[in-house]
């Protein structure tokens, strides 16, 4: 498997294969047999209530997390684990629910660790900043200004992103990630704890994204009106078993997942 | 000027440049603990097992010679040629390089997602084994280490300072040793070319992004193991620095380990996680020292005031700013 690999796969064909994926922490069962698939070129939306397994679905297709059993196949090859470094090697990128940036660092700093694999002088040239090292920095500094217009970021360029307000930390973690320029980007809500302008804008970059530079994209939500409005296909997950999967006016008619989301009633 | 005041003021220029050394160890401390979050029992050890490889080489000692010669019976010391200094210390580079992966391999890579206790104990079974080593490999004797740094009391300070004081009075001029203010230079090329390195390369980004957050470094796809590597080869090649500067002045001998504990009273002063807070740190410490061995030193009987008086510096300090002047502020979360 390999980023080139991903690149051949024609859109609307399978990207990402999860087969019968199961992962247990001690005794908690975190999923059970759990498979679904992404397709490249789509908006796939993960949902499901609070401790679902939404998260550790995302960690096992970034290799944060091994699952117990179960397959991976990743355009086109079939792994029993991911690695972390072979996902963000592979053209996968992703974003956290507990913002994880470098807080001390600024926002182009953060964005230019984005670039960090693209980057190809070794140690010792930039260790003497000599030959082409100065114009590879340029290159790709060029690079992360196209993703800080886009992502409106002009203004905190320099600032540590630690002071920035939280909803600018996650449109930075939202760069940081563009910037690796991502075949398949992994967003854990992204929205989450946003109030509703700056949920649009948000909804709005992950379009863009979408449309424009055919990003797949696999998302968690809690905003049903967000996942609704933007997913191609959903999935979803109760208690680390799969509800119910399909597109979302499907989604919005089973039974199943009215029923978790809500509670069954009695009679 | 009255003498009292230029006393004082060469006291203080020489404490600043004994605190440069504390310093440049605390700075290999501090460099691994925020990369790795090991705190690196034997940093002193790698300033020794530098000096001592430094020596061997420029000598032309052969390495393990006396296991060698048990072993085969044999009689090999020498290899009766010596090296040039600037050869010397790049193989010495080179060994601190393959020193820092081999311990990557060997203790850390299993030692991942263990408890800093454990990592800690981890480090101070390598400090020994490492003086072992040292030991194995170049003999256990007092050696002199001459890498061409000149020495002695500088002539120019003394007389551009000599006519300073007030007129009839008995001043000789300042005395700073010259060894001294090669170190402070060197220092601070060092540390200089560290904050450029770190500021405005790629490697430098992954490294303070490791630094700052490893879970979102390794979500971009930075290998921790390779930055680890690095990090303890720029912590070996710093200790390098420190065990040429200390070597060069007191001959390199298996004590020079245990100067290096003076970098803890600075690590407390400046906290574990600052880069800015070692310098600072070994600076205060360093002049602390001088200023309390010449003005309180004489109630002392044994005149040893030198050996602990950085502890007790570290301990008043603690009570009033445990993070220490620039560590991260520390928020009990209820």
């Amino acid at each position: 498997m390999s980023l080139e690999d991903l690149k051949k796969i024609p859109y609307g064909k399978t990207a990402i294969e999860l087969k019968n994926i199961s992962l247990a922490f001690g005794g908690v069962k975190a999923l059970t047999d759990v498979s679904f698939d992404v397709k490249k070129g789509e908006v796939f939306a993960i949902i499901g209530p609070n401790g679902a397994g939404k998260s550790s679905m995302l960690n096992v297709i970034n290799g944060f997390y091994k699952p117990t059993s179960g397959t991976i196949n990743f355009a086109g090859t079939d792994r029993n684990e991911m690695e972390p470094e072979l996902a963000a090697k592979s053209g996968i990128a992703r974003t956290f629910q507990n913002i994880a940036l470098f807080k001390g660092m600024s926002t182009l700093d953060n964005l230019m660790t984005g670039r960090l694999l693209k980057q190809k002088q070794n140690f010792i040239m930039q260790a003497l900043y000599f030959g082409p090292v100065a114009k590879e920095e340029e290159e790709h500094r060029e690079r992360v200004e196209r993703v800080i217009d886009f992502l409106d970021l002009q203004s905190i360029r320099r600032t540590p992103v630690g002071s920035l307000p939280y909803g600018l930390q996650k449109r930075v973690e939202l760069g940081r990630a563009l910037a690796m320029e991502p075949e398949i980007l992994l967003l854990d809500e992204p929205m989450a704890g946003m109030n509703v302008e700056e949920k649009q804008d948000m909804s709005r970059f992950v379009l863009t994204v979408n449309n424009e530079l055919k990003t797949t994209i696999v998302l968690i939500e809690h905003d049903m009106g967000v996942v609704m409005d933007i997913s191609d296909r959903i999935v979803v997950l109760d208690y680390g078993k799969k509800i119910g999967s399909g597109l979302p006016k499907e989604i919005r008619n089973n039974k199943a997942v009215i029923d978790a989301y809500l509670g069954v009633s009695d009679d | 000027m009255s003498v009292e005041l230029l006393n004082f003021i060469e006291t203080v220029l020489n404490g600043l440049m004994s605190g440069v050394m504390y310093s440049l160890v605390a700075l290999g401390f501090v460099l691994i603990f925020k990369a790795s979050g090991v705190f690196n029992f034997a940093q002193g050890v790698f300033a020794l097992f530098a000096a001592l490889t430094l020596v061997g080489y420029q000598t032309g000692q052969v390495p393990f010679a006396h296991l060698i010669n048990e072993l085969f019976g044999t009689n090999y010391h020498n290899w009766y040629a010596s090296m040039p200094n600037f050869l010397a210390i790049l193989l010495t580079m080179v060994t601190m390089i393959a020193l820092a992966w081999i311990i990557e391999r060997l203790v850390l890579k299993h030692l991942v997602n263990q408890d800093p206790i454990i990592l800690f104990m981890a480090t101070i079974g390598l400090a020994f084994a490492l003086e072992g080593v040292g030991d194995l490999m170049w003999g256990s004797d007092v050696k002199v280490l001459d890498v061409g740094i000149p020495s002695g009391g500088s002539i120019w300070l003394e007389e551009a300072t000599i006519g300073l004081a007030a007129e009839g009075s008995d001043y000789y001029g300042m005395y700073v040793d010259v060894l001294n203010i090669w170190a402070t230079v060197i220092a601070v090329i060092l540390v200089v070319s560290l904050a450029l390195f770190s500021q405005y390369t790629k490697t430098g980004r992954a490294l303070r992004a490791v630094a700052d957050d490893h879970q979102a470094a390794l979500s971009v796809g930075i290998s921790l193991r390779s930055i680890w590597i690095l990090v303890w080869a720029i912590s070996g090649f710093i200790a390098m620095v420190a065990g040429i500067m200390w070597g060069t002045e007191s001959g390199v001998q298996f004590s020079l380990s245990l100067i290096a504990l003076k970098a803890l009273p600075v690590l407390i002063l400046g906290g574990f996680t600052s880069i800015p807070g070692a310098i600072i740190g070994g600076l205060l410490i360093g002049v602390g020292e001088k200023l309390a061995e010449i003005y309180i030193g004489g109630y002392f009987e044994t005149g040893a005031l030198e050996n602990w008086f950085a502890y007790v510096m570290a301990l008043v300090f603690l009570l009033f700013r445990p993070q220490g002047l620039f560590g991260d502020k520390i928020i009990e979360r209820v």
